[in-house]
């Protein structure tokens, strides 16, 4: 089980906020609806999975893994992140 | 080392628990594992709920009321947990079977997809694709070399004299042989049609987006478009049926499916049947509009234009989510010779069997309207609008021919232009009209299937007042303009 306390919550921040090319590890989600939930988790953004932001305009993409993903700022910001150095 | 991957995941206490609960109350066969139900049900699936529902009778009061009581356990949903203990076996098995190579600099692919999806090179890109993929290769080659030749060689020189010759002396009747080998007959118009202008265009099409389709590019294009997409109520995902349209509209709009709300799926099926012209009807107006680069370029902006506005009012008016957009980038691939020609083939076949019997049901439809006068007087009444639009009387009947196919119009169009009956701005007020003229019949019948009746039936009627309203504003315009095309 990934630990959900306090204290690593501040250190976590939305995808959107990261820069190009820095790395980070999927702490929570915290998407708007059910279904938005689903869509991420069908697509393997779980926590403890390490992404890699590629880029950020027009559209966030995203390395997960093997597979590179884009989604929209709204998706993007409701996936947050433990930044790696 | 395989005795070391358990068959099933195991989930921690209380989620165990409450499975082994579920699968003793699951009495239904549902052709997969009863553990595998009961994991469905508490990742509240809605197809497994309403198939509980159906088949476990009084059982499934309880079984719902094990799945609420199981919720509070955990701070988050259970499709949540139960995904992440997945992914992190998951993980587990792929390191312990796997080994990855370090990898060194980023590769010509990496580098041609960022190129693809980078703002500023991403555009030029999409205008080469266009430009040489639709304008050279469907519009030049397609329609114009393949479609000459098939055209003025094959059937005007040999097979249509062949027809007539045949007809004449082996048929008696007057009217049949207008049936058959008349100016509107089944083999010299609805046959002609189909195979010498209309199938050399969509072959040509089909290729070339098999071709975009199996690289790779689709996705890429997809997250470039999302943000202007976002403002006409779609996603970047619509893309592709939008320019799948481009090949033939009807088989797009069947491809709206791929839309997760039924309001992508209603704007996406409205500005294919309004603003998105199929590659027939494109190869056709591209011939037409062939010596006027001017007269090109209004008829691509209006177009562009009527796109734009009518997709940003339709989502401000249409109730409903917001969509929102997620894809996967797959690697660009070279694409396969051998999966290309497969497409091709298969997607022309779909076409053609859908296409050549309405040809020949349009000629027939025509050959019975003209005997008993109900053609002359939908021609007659056609004549209005296409008057008020500055066009000759004549042209009625192209417009009435796109009903029964939009490239079959355009086509009537081309014949017109042929013998010298249209200037320059005509031409583009007429194709502007008849591109956004209502859909074939075949995109009409689809749309009803799609979309439901009433939907359906809304939408062609705004459309055959808005195509004309807005060939009338491009007549005002051009003349109030002084504009000579």
């Amino acid at each position: 089980m990934v630990q959900y306390d306090k204290d690593d919550k501040k250190q976590v921040v939305p995808l959107s906020e990261l820069k190009p090319g820095e790395k980070g590890q999927i702490a929570y989600l915290q998407a708007k609806g059910k279904n938005q939930m689903q869509k991420l988790l069908s697509i393997g953004v779980i926590p403890g999975m390490s992404v890699l932001l590629v880029q950020r305009f027009p559209s966030y993409v995203f390395k997960l893994g093997h597979t590179q993903f884009a989604v929209d700022k709204e998706l993007a910001s409701s996936i947050h992140v433990k930044p790696v150095k | 080392m395989l005795r070391d991957f358990v068959k099933n995941i195991g989930y921690d206490d209380p989620l165990e628990i409450c499975l082994s609960e579920l699968e003793a109350l699951l009495q239904y066969n549902y052709r997969i594992s009863k553990r595998s139900a009961a994991l469905l049900l508490l990742q509240e699936d809605p197809e497994m709920f309403e198939l509980v529902r159906k088949n476990e009778a009084e059982r499934a009061e309880k079984i719902f009321s094990i799945i609420e009581k199981i919720k509070p356990h955990y701070s988050y949903p259970l499709a949540y947990i139960i995904s992440e203990r997945r992914q992190r076996e998951a993980s587990r098995i792929a390191a312990a079977v796997t080994t990855v190579g370090k990898k060194g600099s980023l590769g010509i692919k990496e580098a041609l997809s960022r190129a693809m999806m980078n703002p500023f090179i991403g555009g030029p890109i999409l205008l080469a694709v266009m430009y040489y993929g639709l304008y050279k290769f469907v519009g030049n080659f397609g329609a114009g070399v393949v479609v000459d030749f098939l055209e003025d060689k094959v059937f005007d020189q040999h097979l249509n004299p062949v027809f007539i010759d045949v007809v004449n002396r082996f048929v008696p009747y007057p009217v049949l042989r207008d049936l058959i080998a008349g100016d509107y007959g089944i083999l010299t118009l609805g046959f002609r049609y189909a195979f010498a202008i209309v199938l050399p265009i969509v072959a040509t099409f089909f290729f070339a987006f098999a071709i975009i389709e199996d690289s790779g590019y689709l996705p890429r294009l997809a997250m470039l478009v999302d943000q202007i997409f976002k403002k006409i109520g779609l996603s970047g995902r619509a893309v592709i049926p939008l320019v799948l349209g481009l090949g033939c509209s009807t088989m797009a709009t069947m491809v709206t499916r791929t839309l997760p709300t039924k309001r992508e799926r209603i704007i996406a099926t409205f500005l294919l049947a309004l603003a998105i012209p199929c590659s027939a009807q494109m190869g056709v107006i591209l011939a037409l509009l062939e010596s006027r680069p001017l007269g090109l370029i209004i008829w691509l902006s209006v177009i562009v234009g009527v796109f734009m506005i009518v997709g940003f009012l339709a989502s401000k008016i249409m109730p409903g989510e917001l969509p929102s957009f997620y894809m996967e980038i797959p690697p660009l691939r070279f694409p396969q010779p051998s999966n290309v020609l497969r497409k091709t083939w298969s997607r022309m076949k779909w076409y053609f069997l859908e296409v050549l019997p309405l040809f020949m049901l349009a000629s027939v439809l025509i050959w019975v309207g003209k005997i008993t006068g109900v053609f002359g007087f939908l021609v007659r009444l056609l004549e209005h609008p296409v008057r008020w639009i500055g066009l000759p009387s004549e042209s009625a009947v192209a417009f009435l021919f796109g009903f029964f196919r939009r490239d079959y119009g355009a086509a009537g169009l081309y014949d017109l232009k042929t013998q010298g009956l249209l200037n320059g701005n005509q031409l583009v007020v007429a194709c502007v009209t008849l591109t956004l003229f209502l859909p074939c019949i075949a995109q009409l019948l689809m749309n009803i299937k799609e979309r439901g009746m009433r939907v359906g039936v809304a939408m062609s009627v705004f459309i055959l007042f808005f195509s004309f309203g807005t060939g009338w504003l491009v007549y005002v315009a051009l003349n109030l303009l002084g504009l000579n095309l």
